[in-house]
């Protein structure tokens, strides 16, 4: 099951080197299989940054959590 | 003149390391030589920048720097390649061609994964070094060569000796100045200086001044494990050079996989010592306990100490992990480990 905690354990592992460039990313809500989260800071604007992150973060997320659906950035 | 001076910045030969500093030593010494060269290491980890280098430094450096991979050619063509043929040698032969040995005439002839050269070239490969004449595919006359050879291997030559899989006389032959090139992960402190030296090189390929880097990407380089050294390093560089929009190099510059690293991999099962070695009595029941202890100890580490993953891992209840590390007399080790998974203060 997807829950909170999960994805939160592995937010917790990308998140030092976000927020060591100031930027941040915030779990916002849990939808069935899937999550929403909210990126910040420098590289939240850039498109390329954007991509990378998502695309990095949702594989992060869907080899911890094999039911992982998928990530929707806010 | 230091060698790691005078090339670290224009050739890209950078390093601190003690393991770099030594390279550049070596080479530095044998820059007078005219001797064979077997250079060892892992895909990346920089052979023909070495040989070339190597190359550079002797006194062959006006002469032609000729590099070639073994693995790129089928059986016959490598033979074609490196000797090169007379017109009508075989179909297609159209023309005579001097093959790679005779092109390096006078200079440095780099044979790069000289670990794929097939069993049956290996002995006309030593012929060639040994008298150090080379005959065209279909020729009839023996060409004098003066060419200094490096040979470059991405496997343990001897290893494959004891394998059967290399000529013992060939390894020889080539493995008269042995180095090895460490890899990346063995000399991460060369990790940073790296980083900087490929970025200022891919952004002033761009025209563009070398932004900042930030010490979160520093930090994501330094914790990867680079297993395509530093091939994947200058790669990973030049992306970030590519793909820059904020005239600041960032984390969303860095590559997925680079800044996401997936978790540690589990390792694979350990080997079981299953081979009777000599004659005498086996205890069943000490080397059943042998072979418990080897697996609770591999669950474990591939677990980072959480028993109830161990458990899982090994297909028991958790309580009965309890036991069995007991009765293997893992206790000690077993306690020192965390006991609960995602138990977070409040």
């Amino acid at each position: 099951m997807v829950t909170r905690e999960r994805v939160e354990a592995v937010l917790a592992r990308v998140r030092p080197y976000l927020v060591a460039d100031g930027g941040d990313i915030e779990l916002l809500e849990i939808v069935g299989t899937s999550a929403v989260v909210k990126l910040s800071g420098m590289c939240a604007t850039c498109p390329s940054a954007h991509m990378t992150l998502h695309l990095g973060v949702e594989t992060a997320l869907r080899d911890a959590i094999p039911e992982f659906g998928s990530l929707r950035v806010a | 003149m230091s060698p790691n001076e005078s090339f670290s910045q224009d050739r890209l030969v950078v390093g601190r390391s003690a393991k770099m500093r030594a390279v550049f030593e070596f080479v530095d010494v044998i820059s007078r030589s005219d001797s064979t060269v077997l250079i060892t290491g892992e895909s990346g980890t920089g052979k023909e920048v070495i040989a070339t280098l190597i190359h550079q430094t002797s006194r062959r450096k006006h002469r032609p720097f000729v590099a070639v991979s073994c693995a790129l050619f089928s059986e016959t063509l490598i033979e074609s390649e490196l000797f090169g043929h007379e017109r009508g040698a075989f179909t297609g032969a159209i023309k005579d061609r001097a093959g790679r040995f005779e092109l390096a005439e006078g200079g440095t002839l780099f044979l790069d994964d000289v670990d794929d050269v097939p069993r049956s070239m290996q002995v006309k490969l030593l012929r060639v070094l040994q008298n150090r004449t080379v005959e065209r595919l279909g020729g009839t006359r023996l060409v004098p060569v003066n060419v200094r050879v490096l040979a470059g291997t991405k496997r343990d030559l001897r290893q494959m000796v004891a394998d059967g899989s290399f000529r013992e006389d060939l390894y020889y032959r080539l493995n008269v100045l042995p180095l090895t090139l460490p890899p990346l992960r063995e000399r991460r402190e060369d990790i940073p200086v790296l980083l900087d030296a490929f970025l200022d090189r891919f952004f002033r390929a761009r025209g563009e001044p070398t932004p900042d880097i930030s010490p979160a990407v520093v930090q994501a380089f330094a914790d990867y494990s680079w297993p395509g050294n530093v091939r994947e390093l200058e790669n990973a560089c030049e992306r970030i050079a590519q793909t820059n929009t904020c005239g600041s190099v960032r984390v969303g510059c860095v590559a997925p996989h680079i800044l996401f690293r997936a978790l540690p991999a589990v390792s694979p099962e350990p080997e079981i010592r299953t081979a009777v070695v000599d004659a005498g009595p086996v205890s069943l029941d000490d080397r059943l306990k042998e072979v418990e202890a080897s697996l609770i100890r591999w669950a474990l580490d591939a677990s980072h100490g959480n028993k109830s993953k161990a458990a899982a891992l090994l297909q028991i209840k958790r309580s009965t992990l309890g036991d069995r590390i007991k009765h293997c007399g893992l206790g000690s080790r077993a306690s020192a480990t965390r006991e609960e998974p995602f138990v977070e203060a409040p």
